[in-house]
């Protein structure tokens, strides 16, 4: 019986050290993983005497089913635009007035009207991005900043790219290139749309995530891709640049919500009003990479994010920015047959 | 007859053509990602796929990551309770399916153990993501258990199946000569069934640990806040960098399932 003794010993410990601590309030953050600072959260604990804690998903769609079905201890929740919309829509998160909290006045003009959350009374912004041509200029000198290098690819590059495996952002970059509305259920676009990336399949070599660990040895030589991602992917290998579509490129954003049944309703509007102050949207942005819409966070970001051409966006290009809307179920299942046509 | 008999005598198990080679594929294609993940483990740059120079930085990195550390507890210790009580209710299982005169529905008690080997996992997964959404909703309990619970359920057959097999195994006539000489059937189990089923016993527990620490879909349905494990702290990983922290949190993951499963066969093997 020692075998046991011993066993419950070992248990009864691990209890104790997975156990929370004694804070006088609690939160329970529900975020995309890796995609927190770990600074940033004790921060927090520090100044409220808060004891944060954060779960990870690896989905808009798994955060939605799991907050949906309910009972899930949660209190805060970052979806990304579209997203933000269904969560409202389906009342699952609380009206928490971000716009009327004391950092709101940080958040940049561009940022503080979002069509997905008009006059931002539900959400504050955590991180936002673009997708976009990521090319090695060692290998194609010309004109990056076109979707025709996946598209209508030049010789130098067929066979040499790779498209992040997102049918949402693969077919608006597509309706973009022939002049589309996003969204649209125009026929003779999409036709074009199918045929265009029917065509340019041929030269791509693969429809895969992991970037920023295989362009730098060469994997491939150009990439339709998260700006973050290319960032990293330039610091590993210099001749690695970032270019904005002047057909039009796309723009994406998480946001942080408090959900309707949290049980630490008033932490987690402490936090988000936290999140808005620049010093810890910098945090935000120092950790994982992306720029966050709080005007001055720059000053606590690394020096080479305040700079770099992929974080923040040149204004040149600044009016060819489109934001992903959620679509109708009509533009939905006609993207899906294209989207299903082409990895089949 | 005699061209049949002729082919037959030819054939033989151990030297069959193209036999060596197919099994040297399979060990190839199985073993090498593993060995390359446990290489890379070691490298000193921060991509996983660019050796760079030998360094232990991404055990330190791992080590020093509270959220690697926490994870990692939480998911020895729900795999140790999984492990006890499915192997406690799996024993019970196979004692009620072997030593009982045959009963109707006997049959389908045994495919209804067996069960969580035969759906698919996401099902239970959602299943189990309804249903306790609504348990805890009325109740407002959001803790561990349900992890413990969910764990323990879907452990029972890989607990069940070696005990069984060691059960039917066994020498009834021990248990008949204890029940002749007036034992009780509590002393008989206990005296004579016990210790002849314990390596059964222990083998069942240290699978169903194995499958409890290596499980994805279930967990990442079922867990509540604060409630990561190591694989779905892993999965959330997946679409930001990955460095090499995760080959050394997926090496030293390796080295635990090695331990327990060489632990099994060296239990079985002793005692049969």
């Amino acid at each position: 019986m020692s075998i046991f003794r011993k066993a419950g010993f070992v248990g009864v410990a691990l209890l104790a050290s997975v156990g929370t601590a004694n804070a006088a309030g609690e939160l329970n953050l529900y975020n995309w993983g890796n995609y927190t600072n770990p600074d940033l959260i004790k921060k927090f604990e520090k100044e409220f005497d808060v004891k944060v804690t954060v779960t990870d998903y690896d989905s808009n769609s798994t955060a939605l089913a799991k907050v949906k079905a309910g009972g899930h201890g949660f209190d805060m929740v970052v979806p990304s635009a579209n997203y933000v919309k269904i969560f409202i829509s389906e009342g699952l998160v609380e009206k928490s007035r971000p716009d009327q909290m004391a950092n709101f006045k940080h958040v940049a003009p561009e940022w503080n009207n979002p069509s997905w959350d008009p006059g931002r009374m539900y959400s504050v912004p955590w991180q936002w991005g673009t997708v976009g041509m990521v090319v090695d200029t060692e290998v194609y000198n010309g004109d990056i900043n076109t979707s025709s290098l996946v598209f209508d690819p030049p010789p130098e590059l067929q066979g040499k790219i790779n498209m992040a495996p997102e049918m949402n952002d693969v077919l608006a970059l597509a309706i973009l290139y022939h002049g589309g509305e996003l969204c649209t259920t125009d026929k003779t676009v999409l036709k074009k749309v199918r045929d265009t990336l029917v065509a340019a399949k041929v030269h791509w070599l693969s429809m895969d995530y992991g970037l920023v660990e295989k362009m730098p040895r060469g994997d491939f030589a150009a990439a339709s891709y998260w700006n973050g991602a290319g960032f990293r992917a330039r610091l590993a290998k210099p001749s690695i640049n970032f270019g904005y579509p002047k057909e039009g490129y796309l723009l994406w954003m998480d946001s942080l919500m408090v959900l309707k049944d949290a049980k630490n309703m008033e932490n987690a509007k402490l936090f988000q009003n936290f999140v808005m102050h620049p010093e810890n949207a910098g945090l935000i942005s120092s950790f994982a990479r992306y720029a966050n819409g709080i005007t001055g966070s720059e000053a606590y970001m690394p020096a080479d994010m305040a700079t770099a051409r992929e974080i923040i966006i040149p204004d040149e290009f600044k009016a060819a920015g489109h934001f992903l809307p959620a679509c109708s179920k009509e533009a939905n299942d006609i993207y899906t047959a294209i989207w299903t046509e082409l990895t089949k | 007859m005699t061209a049949l008999f002729g082919k037959r005598k030819k054939f033989s198990l151990r030297h069959q053509p193209g036999f060596t080679s197919i099994a040297m594929a399979c060990f190839v294609l199985l073993y090498a990602p593993i060995i390359i993940l446990v290489i890379y483990s070691f490298n000193e740059g921060r991509y996983i796929a660019v050796w760079e120079g030998f360094s232990l930085q991404w055990y330190i990195a791992a080590w020093n990551n509270e959220a690697v550390i926490d994870a990692t507890l939480r998911s020895l210790l729900l795999a140790f309770l999984a492990a006890l009580i499915s192997t406690v209710v799996a024993t019970m299982a196979a004692i009620g399916t072997t030593r009982t005169s045959p009963y109707r529905g006997l049959t389908s008690i045994h495919t209804l153990i067996n069960q969580p080997l035969i759906v698919p996992e996401i099902v239970t997964g959602v299943a189990l993501l309804i249903v306790f959404a609504a348990v805890k909703v009325a109740t407002g309990f959001q803790g561990f258990f349900y992890l413990v619970l969910a764990h323990a359920a879907f452990c029972i057959p890989f607990a069940y199946l070696p005990i069984r097999a060691r059960l039917e195994g066994m020498d009834k006539t021990l248990e008949t000569a204890a029940a002749d000489l007036y034992a009780s059937r509590w002393m008989t189990f206990r005296r004579i069934t016990l210790p002849l089923l314990w390596p059964g016993i222990l083998a069942g527990a240290m699978l169903a640990f194995v499958i409890s620490l290596d499980n994805v879909v279930i967990t990442e349905f079922v867990k509540s806040a604060g409630q990561e494990t190591l694989p779905t702290y892993m999965l959330g990983q997946l679409r930001r960098v990955i460095t090499p922290e995760i080959n050394a949190i997926s090496t030293v993951l390796l080295l635990i399932s090695l331990l327990v499963v060489s632990l099994y066969f060296i239990v079985t093997r002793k005692r049969t």
